[in-house]
């Protein structure tokens, strides 16, 4: 399904505690590019732990903090809650 | 092409053995994996340990011992996620692994520390490292956190997958290090069974790339092949490359490709990561097993609460008041004490002297200066046990994360607070830690601004105005650590306006995108804390006993020298016409405006060396004129005597107005050389580090003349 089909949203507008899934990378190279070396690239999963201004998020295990700009940058179509029990680490 | 001497004509790489020389392993991984509390379990150093990204800006290096006791050089670099580095401590990690350190060795093996709680994330590293050819152990660091997590890591798996030694441990529990150590002691060490295919589209473009970086850029073939991806995955050559600019014939293939990809519409940068991703999944598949669903964290259920919007900055809050209260409230005693003992040391050599200028010189130069200095050491290791206990429970990440909406509003990013944070001990450590911001007009506002956070030399300085302000031990302790808040949040609120200016005048740019890990929380390690408040009060007292005592010294001859030519002189006469007298004669109508007199302006200018010299200074000069000629035998804290000081008409020198003003000056003037000297370095030019003394010294200037000013006009 392409991006356009899927109800895509900023990262920042990701409610607490929701789980989605990174489709679409906006913004400059360099940052696109570190977003992906640090796992957090499309088809990454990210659960939302708190913020709006400043997001907090839960990707492969890891807590990364993103501003608002960067939140923006990022666009996810959230997820039904999921397990991730007995299944590959991180989950990509 | 010319193939490294370790891989065969077949493909089948042979195990690599250890040089006759001291080999050279580097310590190499993600930011917050561990390296540096490696490191010095290996070595027995003490290099700076903290819970957060960041802390190590430069190459360390020590000296461990393999099992058969031969010596093995360790260097410890900094972290990063990727070889594409992005700021200047990426681009150390990066440097000295292609060999392009004059000053370091290309390390001959290396030691990869993998957090195991975050194992594809830190493979994404290994994968860039393991295309180097080069002997590599890895050592899979955190397995306590990876087990609270939810998670099973099997080293053996990992390392029948990849072919390298892989050794689990624990390195703040000093596990697993025997392991490691068997396995630096190894005189051969097996290559990795590493393959990754280039996804094809890309592959012709890499290869090209490498045969002309080996052919005309005298690369070897694998540092090749690493230089040729890393330039197809960032377009900022110079960034890459270094800034030895690459042959006309790679320049112009380079190009080339680029042309070609923009016009196909592919990503092929993310087509590359994504590639590498790939090949890490598969390997993880049989390394990793998440044996039960863990849910929220105790970090997440504590972030939910010290990184809400509300309760964040109320705990913020608290942390900070707390400190200030402490800071006065607990210091108390022992400052009380070693004033004491000063004063009765003083006492004691002034009662066994003969009078004259030898006596002068110990009692006045030497116990008023020093003494008068390291009153202030119970203070210090305080501050420096609160900043202990952030970096080492991970709650320096967290004010990082808070801060970042405000620093957004002045064109910065919460990355940007961490060193302003560590400024809040010293500006050195705050200025090195901008190398972790990658964008380099952010760095250079980061460091123009962060010596304007008030740091522990301004301590002393505080302490004795608000001591001379607020007399007697009848004032509560909240009143004076009420003051001492105003001022740390005037300096903050300094740093935040200039770097609000910058980022619209001289530097601007764009506000910056911000992507930070938050390590987990950790109980805090005291025997760190301990070891850095020792180290930071053994400094202290080093500084008093040299610099200092030898400002101390100088100033009290210079005081004292020369002799009045009436021997019935009083103190004030003889203090006014000495060298320094003279000296501070001339600045005073530069500081007058201010409410400052020439003798407060002697200790303006003795303490641009360092700002806690303004102490001594003063206890010198009043100490001079106060208890010269025998009139009193004792000697007094400075505080009294600052509270007698006069103008020549009997008006009081340090009113209550003066003394903030005074403090304000310190908030903003540029008064330590050693500031300077690390922003030259850092910038590289003496343009920054003059603008800064300039912009600094005219801003304390300007708003001292304005309060004083407006208090006068008010009847203050």
């Amino acid at each position: 399904m392409s991006a356009a089909h899927l109800h895509l949203s900023p990262l920042c507008q990701l409610p607490a505690g929701a789980t989605g899934r990174v489709c679409v990378l906006n913004g400059d190279d360099g940052f696109c590019q570190r977003v992906r070396e640090m796992g957090f690239g499309e088809a990454a999963l990210v659960t939302k732990i708190s913020g709006t201004a400043t997001s907090l998020c839960l990707v492969n295990g890891t807590r990364l903090a993103l501003n608002h700009r960067a939140a923006m940058s990022i666009l996810v179509e959230q997820l039904p809650a999921l397990s991730l029990v007995d299944g590959p680490a991180g989950a990509r | 092409m010319k193939l490294p001497a370790h891989i065969t004509l077949t493909g089948r790489k042979r195990p690599v053995a250890a040089p006759d020389r001291t080999p050279v392993y580097a310590i190499v991984g993600n930011p917050n994996s561990g390296k540096t509390t490696l490191f010095n379990a290996l070595t027995g150093l003490r290099q700076k340990v903290g819970n957060y990204p960041g802390v190590t800006v430069e190459k360390k290096i020590g000296i461990t011992w393999s099992q058969h006791g031969r010596p093995i050089e360790i260097i410890d670099l900094p972290g990063a996620y990727s070889l594409a580095a992005r700021s200047p401590d990426e681009a150390v990690l990066r440097d000295v692994l292609l060999g392009r350190r004059a000053d370091t060795p290309q390390p001959d093996r290396l030691i990869c520390v993998v957090d195991a709680s975050n194992l594809e994330r830190n493979l994404y590293l290994v994968h860039q490292i393991l295309d180097l050819g080069r002997p590599v152990i890895i050592a899979l660091n955190m397995m306590d956190m990876a087990a609270a997590a939810g998670m099973k890591v099997s080293a053996a798996a990992l390392e029948k997958a990849l072919g390298v030694p892989v050794v689990a441990c624990e390195a703040v529990h000093g596990k697993g290090l025997v392991e490691l150590k068997l396995a630096l002691s190894r005189i051969e060490l097996p290559l990795a069974r590493h393959r990754w295919d280039v996804p094809g589209p890309i592959a012709p473009a890499v290869a090209e790339l490498q045969a002309s970086l080996t052919q005309n850029d005298a690369r070897t073939a694998l540092v090749a092949r690493a230089e040729a991806l890393l330039l197809l995955t960032d377009f900022d050559t110079v960034r890459v490359a270094g800034s030895k600019p690459l042959s006309p014939r790679t320049h112009e293939i380079l190009g080339t490709w680029r042309q070609r990809w923009a016009g196909g519409g592919a990503d092929w940068s993310a087509a590359l990561v994504r590639s590498r991703y790939d090949a890490i999944g598969l390997l993880c598949r049989d390394v990793v097993r998440r044996t039960r669903d863990s849910g929220p964290s105790r970090s997440d259920r504590i972030d939910a609460v010290l990184c809400h919007s509300i309760w964040g900055w109320a705990v913020f809050g608290a942390i900070m008041a707390a400190l200030f209260y402490s800071i006065f409230s607990l210091a108390e005693a022992p400052m009380n004490f070693i004033d004491g003992q000063v004063a009765a040391f003083g006492g004691w050599v002034k009662g066994g002297m003969a009078p004259g200028d030898l006596r002068d010189l110990l009692t006045d130069g030497v116990i008023g200066g020093v003494g008068g200095i390291v009153v202030f050491l119970p203070q210090i290791l305080i501050l420096f046990f609160f900043v202990g206990l952030l970096e080492s429970t991970g709650y320096m990440a967290r004010a990082a994360f808070i801060m970042d909406r405000p620093m957004s509003k002045v064109g910065l990013n919460g990355r940007s607070f961490i060193p302003l944070l560590g400024s809040y001990a010293c500006a050195i450590p705050g200025i090195m830690a901008t190398r972790t911001i990658e964008n380099a007009r952010d760095r250079l506002v980061t460091i123009l601004v962060a010596p304007l956070m008030s740091c522990s030399a301004r301590l002393p300085v505080y302490l004795l105005m608000i001591a001379t302000l607020l007399p007697g031990d009848t004032i509560p302790a909240t009143t004076k650590a009420g003051i001492m808040l105003l001022m740390y949040a005037l300096g903050t609120g300094g740093a935040f306006f200039f770097a609000w200016l910058f980022k619209r005048t001289l530097l601007q740019g764009a506000p910056p995108h911000m992507i930070m890990e938050l390590p987990p929380y950790q109980p805090p390690h005291f025997k760190d804390i301990v070891r850095q408040m020792v180290e930071r009060g053994w400094l202290f007292l080093k500084n008093a006993g040299t610099i200092i005592l030898g400002i101390s010294i100088v100033l009290w001859f210079l005081t004292t020298h020369p002799k009045h030519p009436d021997s019935a002189a009083t103190a004030t006469e003889q203090i006014a016409q000495s060298f320094a007298g003279r000296a501070g004669h001339a600045l005073e109508p530069v500081i007058k405006p201010l409410g400052f007199d020439w003798r407060i302006g002697i200790g303006l200018v003795t303490s641009f060396a360092a700002r806690e010299v303004f102490v001594s200074s003063t206890a010198v000069v009043f100490s001079v004129e106060n208890f010269q000629g025998g009139k009193r035998a004792d000697v007094t804290p400075v505080r009294t005597a600052l509270r007698q000081a006069r103008w020549p008409d009997g008006a009081p020198l340090f009113t209550p107005l003066v003394c903030l003003v005074l403090m304000v000056y310190y908030v903003f003037a540029m008064q330590c050389m050693s500031t300077v000297a690390v922003v030259k370095r850092e910038t590289n030019s003496w343009r920054w580090p003059l603008f800064q003394i300039a912009y600094m010294t005219g801003t304390a200037w300007l708003v001292c003349f304005a309060f004083y000013q407006a208090g006068r006009a008010l009847g203050y």
